[in-house]
This record gives structure tokens, C-alpha cells and sequence, in this order.
């Protein structure tokens, strides 16, 4: 192919047209008719009970976090109308009108933990660190300790249907040298899921990696075969550093032994992994050039890590994942749209239009790129021939509400997809301020999980959702 | 002792008072009582602290962390406020040595020398290691998640998680590196690389006429013009051979500035074409390719070509198609293969034929390489599990006995005993105080700290012979003349000072330099229109109001397409990032007076940074950093007018002197002010009163610290941050801003004038030494031990300080004074609690927690 017209837009194009050659890859596996080949699911539903991360019709039901950074300016965030069927999306939402049906805007929804309080300062750390666990966060650059994650609580207990229990993914691949938010460890603004109070689950940003997990490393049409010698070797190597990791166990105590815990749950994890690759049977190809590592452009990252998204729940490899867009506090400017101050500094307006528009630009970025996401599943039929977005729950928010205030309360928060049927999208309701986290026991509900009688700061079921 | 302890108990009305109690009743309580009561005594409680709200005297002993802050804040002259009345001298040496020894029961013939928290090897860490022990770069940005710091370092043991997906990440990592390093065969087909750098033009091609300066180096083509490089290579045998082709789409960093350029690359063997590819910009991606092909014994020809495919493209990153190797495998007949090059290192005898023999070899190998990997003596179990696991594979059919020693060495790799720095103890008898750490942990905490690097051969024989402690300075010296010294100076400078982030720093040129031009009314008159326009409210406009606002939004956020005076590119960041590394390199390695990193009449500079920081007169030919004298006039000097700390301390189209305050008092000053309260006042209510005229930061930052609740921290960090506010935000001196001159000048809190950055300089040399040797003891003893530092750690910082102040502050000084710190020599065991940690005293003061 020869690229004669020679202006930038045609390059910028050319461009896109090879992310899309490798998409066009991922199209032709969606139009394989012997779909549920992809999927493990039938084969398992007569073990499992009928309603654990499943719809009605049989299909699998996911669920995904996506965080963006620093809030929304509320006044372009909300619509103007009173809450039912009937609103108009507002400017920062425009790029999700297409999918007005299939999304309900959430207003009145907070997570009062990520107040300051006593703690002070921070609200950054807080607002990532406590958008998904609803806890109080431990105010210590070393002594970590947060909650769990409610996508990691969903995942213990439907994790086993797929051969990755969930899917962590981010978008902010840089970290700052230097101390995190005021007195706060990095660990709790750079970290979405957590596994236990004390666990952070790191996130890839790389989607060559991503696939590489979803579907073995090397070329298309060998990496089955790549996974499976793996993950054979693996298990030999496994006993052996499983011992040595006993009795080192043995000799430590207190906080050095939380350490080796944290590497025998990641032992165990993968031994787990390996045991389910046997069940599952072989992975499927897709047959489509492994993607490159993470592209500059930012737009692009977000595109193919939504890419990988995408395909891994398609092929049934996961049903939970997160997606952070950018940490709370994220501070990378958006040339790519001509913003060349930092999204923090910016965040703290004081009210200036100049700054004020230029958020709202930013915010309207931020949604365009969930948009397309939600395009991707709209187009993507499921086993059950709904899109993948009616047989999911798709939250997309941020930790912190006004930024420039650093307030929790009012999160901007939109619920896309319409969980296999379960949820009442195309609406824009008013929770009448309750706890996040009650969302968050609703959202486990639907994915069958039932032992989850509170979560967080948690007060009671969401009932309209 | 033994009467504070039981006087420490539950407030028993029978126990006698200790010392330490009478003493604060009788001579501390009055002195708080004087000088602290207004804030916090008497019914106040300010950042919830009351001095006048323990049980009683003995309950005031226990609140180290309280007392812990009072010091910090007592030394640093944030408390008592400025204004306020203050303790004479001897008072404030009265309440300090109270603090120290009868709170913190500091005892100096064997203070706590605290415990560190296991450590696993972070990125950088385990990329040395690798190096070192199998000789392989395993590119571990790419391939693992960033590690979580604390402290501000990325090497703090309880910091650093494990996350499950990065143990999945160290078994893919140990696999895909012993596969890299280990031969699996004894005889392999013979092997030529031939570098990218050979790859020369051929003779009738003329020198570079692109519109770039500076031609590629030797093996890089250029996109922008029509040229290509060939190279020879002669077969000894006719055969099958393979070539295999690695090259990379280069461009260099410019920000914001895309670059649409396209080439054709082709490939050719003998004439011959292999591969022809379209390419734009690929973001410094590798490529590889692999061609069979059958030759005659003689003379081969390769070449690589480029052609452009848009010649009317604006040229801005400098896209470059680089060789990075060409390999030449073969003849691939068995007849004619060869030993591979490392072999020897790995397999130094032969293999044995018989299996019991082979055992043996195996476990001679796997014990020398577990040795090796784990630090420290590996014992016979673990031997006998690695040689079974390896005789598990070359057991096996069609397995090498050089697959079978990989698969264990791979599981070595995978250990936690590798991952991990396990930290052994040397026994002793219970009454000697706190243990030491055993000779194998003190090689191991010195190699990391040195090398950030596994002990090499000597450290671990040293440790063998229990001999390492007996010859700490000599070994010392030795790990920092060593070239992998290179790993303590990028660490531990980068990190504290912060220039690794120069690298990422985000910085809009354009926006910075704007500010120095003087205000263009016809824009100012559009601008005002524009906010008038938009504060009606643009739902209220009327038609062509809004074609206006339309219009006008156009105008004033297009694009501007004019070129420079400067960028912020990738070589320019490198330069930066180099004057300080190597200022603080020569530092060490010259045992310089450590005082220099404040002020000092050299630094280090090539042509480009000489240019940006305007010293053309130099006469700086080159890339290369050097050493330079700078004028007598000059205001640089000290890292605190380098481009690097300049840099990431600035927002990206401003400088940031709150931030740049922040820093001083951060990470050279030890005195971090406090997070911002979480309301922060609105500063354009009394911004807006001043309708005529655009305030500059000076003045916007006067109106902020006229609020009281930030006054108290923006008058330490503002007078800072603007001393240095002739620096642009890329480091560029400059005059004035927006058409105002720059103010330098100020008075610190602690009541020093000064008038430019120069005197600022003078000021924190001579007046504020002490300050500043706290803060790097404090720093290296942090970086060097993993943890953070604690109340007990006051006395080994402040003998430190106290040798640094005798001897002129040598880094020497420093570096020895750490690694014989008891915190670094001796270890608390796990088991044991720091000796009297009340968390029963917490919970009152909760934000008292948070960290030094």
C-alpha cells in the first residue's frame, strides 16, 4: 500500500488504518460462527449454578471498573434535567448519546471514605485508592493498608469460570520519582484492585503483554502450543520454589512473612491458572498479529488496551476486569487535543473559564474514549446473539467528583451495558446520596455472588439500578 | 532504667517517678507552658497536639511520635511560630536533650537498630543482578509493572508488593532469560554478527544532504533521503545458512510534534532483494526478520536501502532506520557446528557419560550458581531438589543435560530465595545488645547500596571468611571505584533529587517561552472579548455573537507553527539529567565537600546544555559532559540551578516556585511543609479586584499568603521558590516575564535577606549546613537501609551530622558514617517489638502517624 495523498490527516489515518488491520483480525474472529467454541461456558453449566456471572439466556455476564482520573466539572458532567427516562446528555457526555439506551447516568452516589477528616491532605490517594475498596485508607507511605476491591471480591467468587479470574488493566504507564500524595504510599494512587487490604493487584499497561497472557506469546497459529509447554514447565518449577518459599516462611515472622504470604498466594494463583488451562482445554487463537507495546499516542494506548478488553471478554477469558485510565492526580497533559498544561494543575481552576473549558475539553476526551469502547462492545455479539455491552455492567467514573474542591460526594459515574437484561438502562437517576459501595453489593448480586451481605461502607443494597 | 520502666507502667500510684518525669514536671512542663500553651495547651489543641493532655508525666514520656515531631519542628524553627516568643538556646538544648534521653531512652552504646523489612529486588535491582550473574540485559521496564516507592525511594521493603501477576512475570522472565544465557547444546551452528555500524554507504554516495543538522551515525539511515550501507561477509563452507535481521524505527523526542514521514526499506543478499517494507513512525520498535539461504563458500554481499516516500513532509523527529544486527547462522549442517561462545562460563568440563557422574556435575554446577543467585551458602537439600529437578528433564528423551541444568537454574530464578534479600543474623550472646547482621547480609546490603547489585566473588568469599566486617573501609572503597558505582549514583541522586523525572517531564515550550515576550495588545484586546463573550453565558449570545466567540476561539487556541528557541527533547533532558548525576558523582568520587550540591563555582556540561543556559562564551564543543569552571558572575551552581531540578519542579507552561519551595524544604532542608488543607481558599476573589493589570506570580502568591491558613506554610516555600524564578520552566535564565521584571529577592523565615539566587545560595551554605546534613543523612540512611526512619533513628542521624560538621562534610564522611551505623550493622529481629512502641497513645493523635 502506497500512501500517495501526503497531508497529515491521510498519515494520521494510515495510521489508525493499522491499528485497524490488526482490529479487522479481531472482526474476522468475531464473525466465526462457531462462536461458543471461543467460550468454556456451556461445557460448565451444568456445574455451576445457573446464575453465577451468567444471564438468563446462558451466556456469560461481566462486569468492568474504568477510573479517570481527577473528577468531571460538574456542570458539564450533569444534565440540566430532572432524573427518568427523559434528559438530554450533557456536553461532556455528548460522545455517549449514541448509547443513551444502554447506559444510566448515577447521580448521588459517594464514596465518603476518601474524605479527608483527620487525615488531611491526600484526597487523591484516597480518591484511587478507595474508588473500588470504600474503605478508609491507612495514611502511611509504607505501612499499606487499604480493603478489598470489590472487583477482586466478585472474582474470588466467580473467577473459576474463566482462565483468568479478572484482568487488570491501566493506561498510566509512568510513575514520578519521588513521595506520592501527602504522607500516602504510591501504592494506594497508582492501584484500582486490591486482593486483600495489604495487596495491591498491579495493572498491565502493556497490550503486547495483555495478549500475550490472553493467548501465549510468539506467532499467530503457535501460541497455543507456546502457552501449554509453558505452563508445563512452570508446574516443576513451581514445587521447587514452593518449598523454598515454606522454608524461608519459617524462619520470618511478622511483616517479613506478609511478604513471602504474598508470594505463595501468587504461587498458588498460578498453580490454579495451570489447573484451569487443563480444564478448559486448549485457548484459542485468534489468529491476529500479537499488538505492539504502548504506543505513544495516548489515544491509541487507551484503543488497543480496550482492544485486548474486548477480546478477552469476548473469548470468555475473563468476566472482571478493570481499566485505569489515568491515576488520581494524573498530571500528563493532552497535546494530542492542544492542552499542554498538566490535568492536575489544571483541576485546581479557582474558577477561571479559560482552565474551566479546557477540563471540559478534557472530560469530553476522556468520555470519547469510553465511547468507542462501548462501541466495540455494541458490536461484538455474544453467544447468546445480544452485543457483549447488553450482557455486561460497564462503570465508568472517577474517585473524585470536583476536582478543584476535591469532593467525594456525587461521583460522576455512568453504569453502561444492561447485565444480561438485569439492569434498567437509559435513564438518568438520582440515588439520593448513598454509599458507592451499595452500588457495589448490587453489581455482585447480579454476578451471582452471595456471600457479600456488605461491602465497604456499605448501608444497604442499591435497589434502582 | 529499670525505674522508668516500671514508672511507664499503668500508672501505679506506689511506683517512684522516674528521672526523666521529674524532669519534665519540674523543668519541661514550664517551658511548654511558655512557649507552646497558646497553640497547644490550655483548652487549645492545635493540629491536635496538647502538650498539657497526658495522664501524666510518665504518659508524656511515651509519646515518642508527639516528642518526635516537637524535635523535628523544634530544630527547624517552624516552631515556635516566628512571631511568637522563642525559647533562648539553652532552653531549646534543654528540651532536645530531654526528648532524646528520657523519651526516646536513647541509649548510644547500643541504640535499636530498627528492622528492615525483607526486601524484594526492584526492577532496577533485579536488571543489575541478572547482568551480573548470567550476563544478560533483560529489559525490565518493558516486561515488569513500576514498582510501588515509599519515601520517595524504590527500594523500601514494605513498600514493595508481590502481586501475583508479577510472580507470573518472574517465572516467563526466568525462563525467557536462561534461555537467552544458557546453552542447551554443546555444539550449535556457528554464528557471525555483523553490528549495525558496519554497515557503511557505498563509496559513490555522497555525504548527507538532509535537512537535519547532524548526519545518522554509522548503520542508521535517515527517512528523509535516498542512501544505504552494505557489508561483507565471507563463508568459509558452502551450506545452508540463515540470516537473521534486526533493525529499529528510530525517532527522537520532540514534544508535541508528530512527524508523518514514510520510507521504503529493502533488503538485499548478493543483489538479491529479501524484504521490502513501507514504514512511518513506529515509536523505536524492533524489528525482526529471518531468511534461509543456500551459499557458495566466498563472498556474500548485504545491503540495506531507503528510500523516501514523502519528501514534502515536515521533518521534525529525526526518523531514522537503524541496524541494529545483522546475524549470520550457519553452515547449519551438524558437520560443521561449533562450541557456543559462552559455553565455558556455564559448563566449564565436559559432560560426564555416566548418570551417577553426571549427578555429580550437576550439583557441582547448580551449588555454584544457588550460591551465587541467593547471596549467601546454599544448603545440601536444596542442592539435591535443584539436581533432581534438572535430571527430571534430562532424563528425558531427546533432552540435553544442558536443558536439564537450565530448568533448575530457572526455578533459582524463581525463588524466593533470589527474589527476596533474606537477612541472616550473627549468633552472639543474649547480652551484647542488639545482634549483628551476618557477614553474607552486610555483603548484600553493600552490594546493593554500591552496585545495586548482587556481592561479586570477593564480597562472598570475604563474608566466607567472616573477614568482610574486619575490612569494611578497604571493600567500601573498592565497590565505589568500581564502574557498577554508576548504580548508587543514578539511583540514589535520581531519586532524591528527583531528575529521573526529566526524562518524563511533560513542558510546553511554546507556553513557556511565550511568557517572556511582552503581552501583544491586539491579543489581549481579543482575549478580553473572548471572556466577555463566554461570561454571558454562551446559551445567551445572540447569532453573531456566537459566530464571535466561535471566531475568536479559533484565533486564540490554533496552533502556532513557528519555530523555537528552544525544546525540551530527549538530548537536551539527557543533559540535564547528567549535570547532576555527575555533579553529584564527582562529589563522591573526589570526596568533595558535600555543601557543593548547594553551591559551587563548577558543574557539568556539554555544547547543548551550555547553549540553553546561555554560557556560549565556554567554548563547549560536543555531546560529551565535562567538567566546567563557571564565570565569576555566573548564577549557576548547585543543583538547585540545574536544568533538571529546574525542570520537574515547574508546571508545563509555568514555573512553580511553591513548588520549587516545596523542594528545598523537601529534600535539602529536611523541613516538608505540611499537605495543603483540603478547602483551599479561592485566590481569584481578590485577584479579581485588580481589574487593570495581569499580576505576576509574585504578586498572586503575596495575595495567597495573606490568607492566614496558608501563611504559615507559603512564607517558608514562597521566598524560596521565587529566588529561583529568573529560571524558566525549562531552566533558562531570564529577566523578566510578560513585560515585568523578575523579583528575586527575600527574606527567609528564619530571617536571612537575600537579593538574587546567588545570595539565597550564600545564605543556605552558611547558615543552614546543619539543616542540610540532616537532610542527606537522613536520605542515604533511608535509600541504604530500605525503611523509613524512625524516633530511634535521631541518634544515628545526629552522630552522623556531628561527624559530617567536624569534617568540613566530605562525602566520604557520610558514606563510611552510614555503613558503620548501627542500623546498618545490626538488626532488631522480627520477632522482637520496637522496645516501647505505645500504639495505645495513637489513636489521640492519629495524624501524628503520618510519615518523617
Amino acid at each position: 500500500m502506497n500512501i500517495k495523498n501526503t497531508s497529515p490527516i491521510a498519515a494520521e489515518r494510515h495510521f489508525n488504518l493499522r491499528r485497524r488491520q490488526f482490529l479487522r483480525g479481531l472482526g474476522a474472529c468475531i464473525a466465526l460462527p462457531a462462536m461458543e467454541s471461543l467460550s468454556p461456558f456451556p461445557a460448565l453449566a451444568s456445574v455451576v449454578p445457573a446464575t453465577l456471572a451468567q444471564t438468563a439466556t446462558g451466556a456469560p455476564l461481566r462486569t468492568a471498573f474504568f477510573c479517570f482520573p481527577n473528577g468531571a466539572i460538574p456542570s458539564a458532567w450533569w444534565p440540566k434535567d430532572e432524573a427518568g427516562p427523559d434528559f438530554a446528555m450533557s456536553g461532556t457526555l455528548q460522545p455517549l448519546a449514541p448509547y443513551k439506551n444502554q447506559i444510566q447516568l448515577l447521580g448521588e452516589l459517594d464514596q465518603k471514605s476518601a474524605e479527608g477528616g483527620k487525615d488531611g491532605g491526600g484526597d487523591h490517594a484516597r480518591g484511587n485508592g478507595v474508588f473500588l475498596t470504600g474503605v478508609r485508607l491507612k495514611k502511611s507511605a509504607t505501612d499499606i493498608h487499604a480493603g478489598i476491591s470489590i472487583d477482586q471480591a466478585i472474582a474470588r467468587e466467580v473467577g473459576h469460570l474463566t482462565r483468568l479470574s479478572s484482568l487488570e488493566l491501566s493506561c498510566d504507564p509512568t510513575r514520578p520519582s519521588g513521595a506520592c500524595d501527602s504522607g500516602y504510599a504510591c501504592a494506594y494512587q497508582f492501584n484500582l484492585s486490591w486482593s486483600s487490604a495489604t495487596t495491591p493487584v498491579a495493572a498491565e499497561a502493556n497490550p503486547r503483554l495483555v495478549f500475550e497472557r490472553l493467548f501465549g506469546p510468539g506467532a499467530a497459529g503457535q501460541r497455543t502450543e507456546n502457552l501449554k509447554r509453558r505452563q508445563q514447565e512452570q508446574r516443576s518449577i513451581l514445587d521447587f520454589v514452593m518449598e523454598d518459599a515454606k522454608a524461608m516462611n519459617r524462619r520470618l515472622n511478622g511483616r517479613d512473612r506478609d511478604k513471602l504470604d504474598q508470594y505463595l498466594t501468587g504461587v498458588r494463583e498460578i498453580e490454579t491458572r495451570i489447573q484451569k488451562a487443563e480444564r478448559f482445554g486448549a485457548t484459542k487463537d485468534p489468529g491476529i498479529d500479537t499488538p505492539p507495546g504502548v504506543p505513544q499516542d495516548r489515544a491509541q494506548h487507551i484503543a488497543l488496551m480496550t482492544d485486548m478488553l474486548v477480546l478477552a471478554f469476548q473469548s470468555d477469558s475473563t468476566r472482571i476486569s478493570t481499566v485505569l485510565l489515568g491515576h488520581d492526580g494524573d498530571n500528563r497533559s493532552l497535546a494530542e487535543i492542544g492542552i499542554s498544561e498538566g490535568h492536575h494543575d489544571l483541576s485546581h481552576h479557582f474558577n477561571s473559564e479559560e482552565k474551566i473549558q479546557k477540563l471540559k475539553e478534557i472530560d469530553l476526551w476522556y468520555a470519547k474514549q469510553f465511547a468507542l469502547f462501548l462501541k466495540k462492545m455494541e458490536q461484538t455479539k455474544d453467544i447468546d446473539g445480544h452485543s457483549l455491552l447488553h450482557n455486561s455492567m460497564i462503570l465508568y467514573g472517577s474517585g473524585n467528583a470536583d476536582g478543584n474542591r476535591h469532593t467525594h460526594t456525587n461521583l460522576p459515574l455512568v453504569l453502561a451495558g444492561g447485565g444480561g437484561g438485569t439492569l434498567t438502562p437509559g435513564r438518568y437517576v438520582k440515588q439520593g446520596s448513598k454509599p458507592m459501595s451499595n452500588l457495589f453489593l448490587s453489581l455482585a448480586d447480579r454476578m451471582g455472588v452471595r456471600k457479600l451481605n456488605s461491602f465497604g461502607d456499605s448501608t444497604a443494597r442499591l435497589t434502582d439500578v | 532504667m529499670g525505674a522508668f520502666l516500671v514508672a511507664s507502667g499503668l500508672g501505679s500510684q506506689a511506683a517512684p517517678e522516674s528521672a526523666g518525669a521529674v524532669e519534665f514536671r519540674e523543668h519541661i512542663q514550664p517551658l511548654l507552658k511558655e512557649y507552646c500553651y497558646d497553640c497547644h495547651g490550655d483548652g487549645a489543641s492545635k493540629g491536635h497536639v496538647a502538650f498539657d493532655a497526658f495522664d501524666s508525666p510518665a504518659a508524656a514520656l511515651e509519646a515518642k511520635d508527639i516528642w518526635w515531631r516537637a524535635l523535628k519542628n523544634l530544630r527547624s524553627g517552624i516552631m515556635p511560630p516566628p512571631k511568637k516568643p522563642q525559647p533562648t538556646a539553652r532552653q531549646k538544648e534543654q528540651i532536645e536533650r530531654w526528648i532524646k534521653s528520657a523519651s526516646f531512652a536513647e541509649d548510644p552504646l547500643n541504640p535499636d537498630p530498627g528492622h528492615v523489612t525483607v526486601r524484594r529486588l526492584n526492577r532496577t535491582e533485579y536488571r543489575n543482578t541478572i547482568r551480573d550473574l548470567v550476563g544478560v540485559d533483560f529489559e525490565v521496564d518493558k516486561e515488569f509493572p513500576p514498582d510501588d516507592s515509599g519515601l520517595g525511594f524504590d527500594n523500601i521493603g514494605d513498600a514493595l508488593t508481590l502481586p501475583p501477576m508479577l510472580l507470573e512475570k518472574y517465572l516467563t522472565a526466568a525462563k525467557a532469560i536462561v534461555s537467552k544465557a544458557v546453552p542447551s547444546t554443546p555444539r550449535v551452528p556457528a554464528e557471525a554478527i555483523l553490528a549495525g555500524k558496519s554497515f557503511k554507504p557505498a563509496a559513490n554516495q555522497t555525504a548527507s544532504t538532509s535537512r537535519t543538522n547532524t548526519p545518522p551515525p554509522p548503520g542508521s539511515f535517515s527517512y528523509y533521503e535516498h542512501s544505504g550501507g552494505g557489508s561483507r561477509f565471507h563463508a568459509e563452507h558452502a551450506g545452508k545458512y540463515q540470516l537473521l535481521l534486526d533493525f529499529s524505527a528510530v525517532e527522537k523526542f520532540v514534544d508535541n510534534q508528530f512527524d508523518y514521514n514514510q520510507c521504503r526499506w529493502t533488503f538485499k543478499a548478493d543483489g538479491k532483494e529479501l524484504f521490502t517494507k513501507e514504514f512511518g513512525r513506529e515509536g523505536n520498535r524492533p524489528f525482526h526478520f529471518e531468511f534461509d539461504q543456500t551459499w557458495d563458500a566466498g563472498d556474500h554481499d548485504l545491503v540495506f536501502e531507503i528510500e523516501p516516500l514523502t519528501p514534502d513532509k515536515k521533518q521534525v523527529r529525526a526518523l531514522t532506520m537503524r541496524v541494529d544486527s545483522v546475524t549470520v547462522r550457519g553452515p547449519l549442517e551438524s558437520g560443521h557446528w561449533v562450541q557456543p561462545a559462552n559455553y565455558i562460563t556455564f559448563f566449564p568440563k565436559p559432560v560426564p557419560a555416566g548418570s551417577s557422574a553426571r549427578r555429580r556435575y550437576a550439583k557441582e554446577l547448580l551449588t555454584s550458581f544457588a550460591t551465587k543467585a541467593y547471596r549467601r551458602p546454599v544448603d545440601r537439600p536444596t542442592v539435591d531438589r535443584l539436581a533432581a529437578l534438572a535430571e527430571g528433564t534430562y532424563g528425558l528423551p531427546g533432552k540435553t543435560f544442558e536443558e536439564g541444568v537450565s530448568q533448575a537454574m530457572v526455578a533459582v530464578l524463581a525463588s524466593p530465595r533470589f527474589l527476596f534479600r533474606e537477612e541472616g543474623l550473627e549468633k552472639q550472646r543474649a547480652s551484647t545488645g542488639f545482634p549483628l547482621i551476618d557477614e553474607y547480609a552486610l555483603a548484600t546490603r553493600l552490594s546493593y547500596l554500591f552496585w545495586s547489585s548482587m556481592p561479586d566473588e570477593t564480597l562472598l568469599r570475604l563474608a566466607g571468611e567472616s573477614k568482610l566486617r574486619a575490612n569494611l573501609a578497604e571493600q567500601s572503597q573498592r565497590l565505589l571505584a568500581d564502574p557498577k558505582s554508576a548504580g548508587f549514583i543514578k539511583n540514589f541522586s535520581g531519586q532524591w533529587l528527583q531528575t529521573r523525572d526529566v526524562d518524563t517531564v511533560q513542558i510546553d515550550a511554546r507556553s513557556v517561552l511565550g511568557r517572556e515576550t511582552s503581552p501583544d495588545p491586539e491579543f489581549e484586546k481579543r482575549r478580553q472579548r473572548f471572556r466577555d463573550l463566554r461570561d454571558k453565558g454562551e446559551d445567551k449570545l445572540a447569532a453573531d455573537e456566537k459566530k464571535e466567540i466561535d471566531d475568536l476561539r479559533a484565533i486564540l487556541f490554533r496552533p502556532n507553527p513557528r519555530p523555537l528557541r528552544a525544546e525540551l527533547n530527549g538530548d537536551l533532558r539527557r543533559a540535564m539529567r547528567l549535570e547532576t548525576e555527575k555533579t553529584f558523582e564527582y562529589i563522591v568520587r573526589q570526596d568533595r565537600p558535600l555543601l557543593e550540591l548547594l553551591d559551587s563555582d563548577y558543574t557539568f556540561l556539554n555544547e547543548r546544555l551550555a547553549r540553553h543556559y546561555s554560557l556560549t562564551n565556554l567554548n563547549i564543543v560536543g555531546d560529551e559532559m565535562r567538567l566546567v569552571k563557571l564565570p565569576a558572575d555566573s548564577m549557576r551552581g548547585g543543583v538547585i540551578t540545574h536544568g533538571s531540578v529546574l525542570t520537574v519542579t515547574s508546571n508545563p507552561t509555568r514555573t512553580s516556585p511553591v513548588k520549587r519551595g516545596k523542594f528545598i524544604l523537601d529534600n535539602l532542608l529536611g523541613s516538608p511543609p505540611p499537605p495543603p488543607p483540603p478547602d483551599i481558599p479561592p485566590l481569584e476573589d481578590a485577584a479579581k479586584a485588580i481589574k487593570d493589570r495581569v499580576l505576576t506570580l509574585r504578586e498572586t502568591l503575596a495575595l495567597h499568603r495573606e490568607q492566614p491558613l496558608c501563611s504559615s506554610c507559603h512564607n517558608r516555600m514562597d521566598p524560596l521558590g521565587l529566588a529561583l524564578d529568573n529560571f524558566n520552566a525549562m531552566g533558562m535564565w531570564r529577566d523578566q516575564e510578560k513585560g515585568q521584571p523578575i523579583d528575586a529577592a527575600g527574606i527567609l523565615i528564619s530571617g536571612e535577606k537575600f537579593t538574587d539566587i546567588k545570595q539565597l545560595k550564600h545564605v543556605l551554605v552558611t547558615e543552614h549546613a546543619t539543616e542540610f546534613y540532616r537532610t542527606i543523612t537522613e536520605k542515604l540512611l533511608t535509600y541504604a537501609l530500605g525503611r523509613g526512619l524512625e524516633y530511634y533513628d535521631v541518634a544515628t542521624v545526629d552522630a552522623i551530622v556531628a561527624r559530617l560538621e567536624k569534617s568540613n562534610g566530605k562525602a566520604s564522611v557520610l558514606l563510611s558514617a552510614v555503613i558503620e551505623s548501627a542500623p546498618f550493622q545490626k538488626s532488631r529481629p522480627a520477632s522482637a517489638n520496637p522496645p516501647s512502641k505505645q500504639e495505645a497513645s495513637l489513636p489521640k493523635h492519629p495524624e501524628l502517624k503520618a510519615s518523617p
